[in-house]
């Protein structure tokens, strides 16, 4: 039976009625068409459907809609303001720590939750924090690089 | 991948959720981060029709009574566990352990409480077997296991990580039924047996974690082995406490539990008292160590020969002592210089 549930997701409140079975990830990409957040393997191995809930970096394709009532949640569509990249963002494009780009909306969430939290984080702090996060192209020096790079910007600001 | 159908309950309170289980009976299940079930409901491997979810309980903040007793409420995010101040000065082994399970996002959704209730796991059950043709294993309610060719039982290991940590630092464990507040060792919650690992019926919620108040000169390790290093089960994993006499170097209490290799984490009895009572020193813990690999039985699985992992075992427990006799020792230099 569907249940109505309020999400804030990206500063905007959504109402919907969903199935108990309903994951958030669902919700994102299926309902509300946020399809940045990404879906691969479904059960927590490769982190590319992480998104914040409250600060934290959660797996939405483990998450149950019904669970992510009254807390923000930030894809990444709503990370950047005003159509003006964060540093983590700018950093990553910077370092070209893209490449196919699928693993890239999960580790900028990731990221972003990791400096809010340690502004200076050393390099295994970082390995540490993307640790669930796979990357098949396997650019994660560049990545890594990245981090270290918008954590020095934002020291710097 | 999808989620089967079920009912979703959210109770307030770890007495109605209690309540609620004892009410739908077998059809329900208990889930609080949901990491565990989740991947295998998506497997078909759990199908219950209704779930009692526990992410509308509030969570209380931990606390540390008169005789430095610390309690945890099982609901405890791991990442909370392993964040929270008071962990890094009275439980620095839980802290190792909590960091080590799975990822930082595994970390934050799942709770210490699911952690040490989690199913018993093994390479060829935790998989899709939608398109796969072999016979089901004990597991799935056949009759033979693919991990111990010609086994007359499931080897499906329990692969927590903070389990044998605080099995090693003592820890009891309370658990809430609807007529029922019962308190044991968390050890006495293991069954040893893979079919049904967790000695609890199927309306009881483990609500605390309490952590009697530690002894000074202490030293404790944790060490994990496993395929990768992030985002991953243990192949096996050790935890040491020792406690040494005035002295300082006397061993006066030692408990090694090792997980990971069995159906239940599983304490070093013969080594633990080889080590008792004893001078600590290189060869002494190198001899323990290898004593307490000898009497263990090992399966092969995730590619390791059972042969390997036993050099493994021994490798890995020698480790673990040596470190927190290490840590003893500094303790005990920390102790001297004030």
């Amino acid at each position: 039976m569907k249940q109505r549930v309020e999400l804030s997701i990206n500063g905007d409140t959504h109402e919907l009625a969903v199935e108990p079975q309903t994951t958030l990830l669902e919700i994102l990409r299926d309902h509300l068409g946020l399809t940045g957040t990404k879906e691969a393997c479904g059960t927590g191995e490769c982190g590319s459907c992480t998104v914040l809930i409250a600060g934290k970096p959660i797996l939405s394709c483990l998450a149950l809609a019904m669970d992510c009532q009254k807390q923000p949640i930030i894809t990444i569509e709503g990370l950047s303001e005003g159509g003006k990249l964060t540093p983590v963002q700018q950093a990553f494009l910077d370092c070209g720590a893209i490449q196919c780009g699928f693993c890239t909306p999960g580790m900028v969430l990731s990221s972003t939750a990791l400096l809010e939290e340690n502004p200076s984080p050393s390099e295994e702090e970082i390995r540490k924090a993307l640790e669930g996060h796979l990357c098949r192209c396997t650019g994660y020096n560049k990545i890594i690089e990245a981090v270290k790079k918008a954590a020095e910007r934002m020291a710097n600001k | 991948m999808n989620l089967p159908k079920f009912e979703y309950l959210r109770p307030t309170s770890v007495e109605e959720a209690a309540q609620l289980l004892k009410e739908c009976g077998p059809r329900a299940r208990l889930v609080a981060g949901g990491t565990d079930l989740f991947p295998r409901m998506k497997y078909g491997l759990a199908c219950p029709e209704v779930l009692v979810g526990l992410k509308g309980i509030p969570i209380k903040a931990p606390t540390l009574n008169q005789n430095g007793d610390l309690h945890l409420d099982a609901l405890m995010s791991l990442a909370d566990v392993a964040r929270s101040p008071v962990m890094a000065g009275r439980a620095p082994l839980l802290k190792s352990a909590a960091l080590s399970v799975g990822s930082n996002q595994i970390r934050h959704m799942g709770t210490l409480g699911g952690n040490l209730c989690l199913e018993n796991r093994c390479p060829y059950y935790n998989q899709n077997h939608t398109f796969q043709f072999m016979e089901p294993c004990f597991k799935r309610g056949g009759d033979r296991c693919y991990l111990m060719p010609k086994g007359k039982k499931c080897w499906a290991a329990f692969s927590a990580d903070t389990a044998p940590a605080l099995i090693s630092l003592e820890a009891l464990v309370t658990i809430k039924g609807p007529e029922t507040n019962r308190q044991v060792p968390l050890e006495k919650l293991y069954t040893a047996d893979a079919l049904k690992p967790l000695d609890i019926t199927g309306h009881e919620v483990v609500t605390e974690v309490i952590i009697p108040g530690q002894r000074s000169r202490q030293g404790t390790a944790f060490v994990k082995f496993s395929l990768r290093e992030g985002l991953e089960f243990a192949a096996l994993n050790v935890a040491v406490v020792l406690n040494v006499e005035e002295d300082g170097v006397s061993c006066r209490e030692a408990r090694i539990t090792v997980g990971a290799i069995s159906a239940a984490p599983m304490r070093m009895f013969k080594a633990e008292e080889a080590v008792i009572g004893q001078r600590l020193s290189k060869g002494l813990l190198d001899q323990v160590a290898q004593m307490g690999a000898a009497g263990v039985r090992l399966c092969p699985r995730l590619g390791f020969s059972a042969l390997y992992l036993k050099e493994c075992l021994r490798v890995q427990t020698c480790r673990a002592l040596s470190l927190a006799a290490q840590r003893v020792s500094r303790h005990k230099g920390k102790k001297t210089k004030q």
